[in-house]
């Protein structure tokens, strides 16, 4: 694999001196009068980042995420070591922060492209896609001062994440927007990561981080505290966090419940996009509690070759006693938009028998996967025959559909089982592979 | 791409450094067209009369400098008897446009980094871009102050010269005179924010050290140098000559103006590409 990005010994110094004034003095004293200190804002930062890897960088206020990320995106210079890119980089600081309140929202688009470093002639190309994403309607062709700030960061954003970067650089712009814009736009950085994006991006929300990146680091006072699995960072920052509070003594109480609340509200946000946890429906007799996706061998698997087996493991837990009911599943595609199959255990002539309130129930659906390389996801639900469902999540898991070997991959969304034979014109069957 | 490929610690060669900075000019011109056109235009956006104004607004002013110097106060401007309309009016304006830009390279050079924060500190940009668009956004403002002065010549009845012709000339000398003092200022103004108190002083002593309301024949000889090494007083002589007198500037000041100008410019332009990196951490 190529490296998008790598960081060595990166360090960033900053002098900190109580006036502008006592700078001068100390100039002006060769060194004899020493008034200010430095500050390291950043120190020994090493860091590889893989072509396609989505990185969080998890980290207190003042850790040093923003400084990071300006100087991998080039607009700080490191004090100290050497950061290399690999690949068109755009950054995004804040967003529609160039707009100018006297232009309209299509000058501006254009001037913001301009200056993130597209060609005049790639903009206009894309124009029809950012104004759709934007989805502002005529502000379009009004001056930005009549927006409202809402409309600003759906403009800054639609520009940034159409101009198709090979790296994405994000500081916190994902907030941007209502409850829905911020679904599309999530949904757009899912199709960009597999596209192949690179996104790095600084998030204080250690749901977003756990659900959309593949990697993750953890800053604290300028130095890189722990990288690697989203889960394991995630945690280590939230003990971070609980140990600041304790110091502060406001651990514990109403403020767990601010805490959970905080979370809840975010995966709300997330809801539906790609996420592991889907959305609960149904009457409410019984809910999905886990759905996971395993390879052949039992362990949990992201990644499944084009041909081979996957299982599908349900955990349903019911609220009412119940005489007869299924578990199911359906798989869709993420690239095409369709349902590829459904079944339940009523179907494939598997009876899971009467259940009592608070009994719970596990089914493995095991099948091959001759599909499509793309990412599959999977709903699951519990029902009853001819009734609507009892208990259902949507997009629940998912799992990636890679290609098989070398081989190529046939048309269409599913290979379906082919016997091929060769025959020459009398009709005879020709011996199996090079026709002579 | 620009952004192709983004290695911010690769060691270039200066020269290199300072020839790409140059390249930037030409592989970002859309860029620098939209910028240029916003701060030309910028004023004039929320007017009734949108961009007329470019032209009224010097036009009233040359007008008004006319009528009062020449009819009101009947102030000559030095003794001219076969043309008594002469006036100080026109000279004073001939001479303000050329100074209007030598103050305005100062002031908006000073400005041209730190003004622009979001540009310089949120987005991977080629900075040098931003001194170029003042410099050549006020220049554009003093071509239709031209405008307005031929055209209030014309209102008047006065001879137009064939010596006007050589304007473009010396207004392209100009643009790079003032270049140089915009990259120059940028500069000073990013790392010294006291620079811009002292230009102050500075700007106005450049009004009364230069002939704008004085000529420079009234100068006992013993002065002569206050004109003779001050490159602005070139500029407005200059001016002066090929529209209101018809006659071309001198061919050794003119040499020494464009030598100066270009040394000025390479100068300026080096230092700021060797210094913008830091940029980001001074505004």
């Amino acid at each position: 694999m190529t490296l998008a990005v790598s960081l060595e010994g990166i360090g960033k110094r900053y002098r900190i001196s109580p006036t502008r004034s006592s700078l001068l003095r100390e100039t002006l004293s060769f060194g004899k009068v020493k008034r200010s200190h430095d500050f390291w804002a950043l120190q020994d930062i090493n860091l590889e980042v893989q072509r396609g890897t989505t990185l969080g960088i998890l980290g207190r206020n003042g850790a040093g995420k923003s400084t990071l990320l300006r100087i991998i995106s080039g607009v700080l210079q490191p004090s100290t070591g050497t950061v290399e890119v690999n690949g068109r980089l755009t950054a995004i600081f804040g967003l529609g922060s160039g707009f100018n309140p006297e232009f309209t929202g299509r000058e501006n688009a254009m001037l913001n492209g301009l200056i993130l470093g597209i060609d005049r002639a790639e903009m206009l190309k894309r124009f029809d896609e950012i104004e759709a994403f934007a989805d502002i309607g005529e502000f379009m062709d009004q001056p930005v001062r009549t927006y409202s700030s809402g409309m600003k960061s759906r403009l800054g954003f639609a520009v940034a994440v159409n101009v198709d970067p090979e790296v994405l650089v994000l500081d916190e712009a994902l907030s941007a927007g209502d409850a829905a814009f911020k679904k599309k736009t999530l949904q757009r950085m899912y199709d960009l990561r597999e596209s192949g994006t690179t996104i790095l991006f600084v998030s204080h929300s250690m749901g977003m981080v756990k659900k959309f990146c593949t990697d993750a680091v953890l800053l604290h006072k300028g130095r890189l505290v722990t990288q690697g699995d989203p889960e394991e960072v995630a945690d280590r920052y939230r003990e971070l966090i609980e140990r600041a509070q304790e110091k502060d003594g406001t651990a514990g109480g109403p403020d767990r419940g601010l805490d959970d609340m905080l979370e809840r509200e975010e995966e709300e946000d997330l809801e539906g996009v790609g996420s592991r946890n889907g959305s609960a429906r149904g009457t409410g007799e019984a809910e999905i509690e886990a759905v996971r996706v395993l390879d052949e061998s039992g362990e949990p698997a992201g990644e499944v070759p084009s041909g081979g087996t996957v299982t599908v493991r349900v955990n349903a837990r019911y609220s009412a006693d119940l005489e007869e009911s299924s578990l199911g599943i359906t798989l869709r595609s993420k690239k095409a938009g369709v349902e590829v199959f459904s079944t339940d255990t009523g179907l494939e002539g598997v009876s899971l028998g009467p259940r009592r309130e608070r009994e719970r129930a596990t089914a493995d659906f095991t099948f091959g996967v001759p599909l499509q390389p793309g990412t599959y996801t999977v709903d699951a639900f519990v029902a009853r025959q001819g009734d609507p469902y009892l208990g259902r999540t949507n997009g629940a898991a998912s799992f990636k559909v890679t290609r098989a070997g070398s081989e190529l991959s046939v048309g269409g969304l599913v290979h379906l089982p082919t016997k091929v034979e060769v025959h020459g014109p009398g009709g005879e069957l020709e011996s199996p592979g090079r026709p002579s | 791409m620009v952004l192709a490929t983004h290695t911010s610690s690769a060691k270039r060669s200066f020269g290199g450094a300072f020839f790409d900075a140059l390249g930037t000019f030409y592989q970002r011109r859309w860029l620098l067209k939209y910028f240029i056109q916003r701060q030309v235009t910028r004023s004039y956006r929320r007017s009734y009369l949108g961009f007329a104004w470019a032209i009224l607004g010097p036009l009233v002013w040359v007008f008004f400098l006319t009528l009062i110097f020449s009819e009101i106060v009947g102030l000559r401007f030095r003794e001219v008897e076969e043309d008594p309309n002469l006036n100080f009016g026109i000279f004073l304006y001939c001479g303000l446009l050329p100074f209007l830009a030598f103050s305005e390279a100062l002031n908006k050079g000073i400005n041209s980094i730190k003004g622009n924060a979001g540009l310089v500190q949120k987005v991977v940009f080629p900075l040098e871009l931003l001194p170029f668009t003042n410099a050549i956004a006020s220049m554009i403002d003093k071509f239709f102050g031209v405008g307005a002065l031929l055209i209030v010549l014309l209102a008047f009845g006065r001879p137009l010269y064939w010596t006007v012709l050589a304007l473009p000339l010396i207004v392209v000398i100009q643009v790079i005179f003032i270049l140089g003092l915009t990259y120059l200022m940028a500069v000073l103004g990013t790392y010294l924010p006291d620079v811009a108190e002292i230009m102050r002083p500075v700007i106005r002593g450049m009004f009364f050290l230069t002939p704008i309301i004085w000529t420079p024949e009234r100068l006992p000889e013993q002065l002569r140098w206050v004109v003779d090494y001050n490159p602005l007083a070139y500029v407005v002589n200059a001016y002066r000559d090929v529209i209101l007198l018809g006659q071309l500037p001198g061919a050794q000041a003119t040499l020494y103006f464009t030598l100066f100008s270009v040394a000025l410019f390479v100068a300026a332009f080096a230092l700021f590409v060797r210094l913008k990196p830091r940029f980001a951490d001074l505004v």
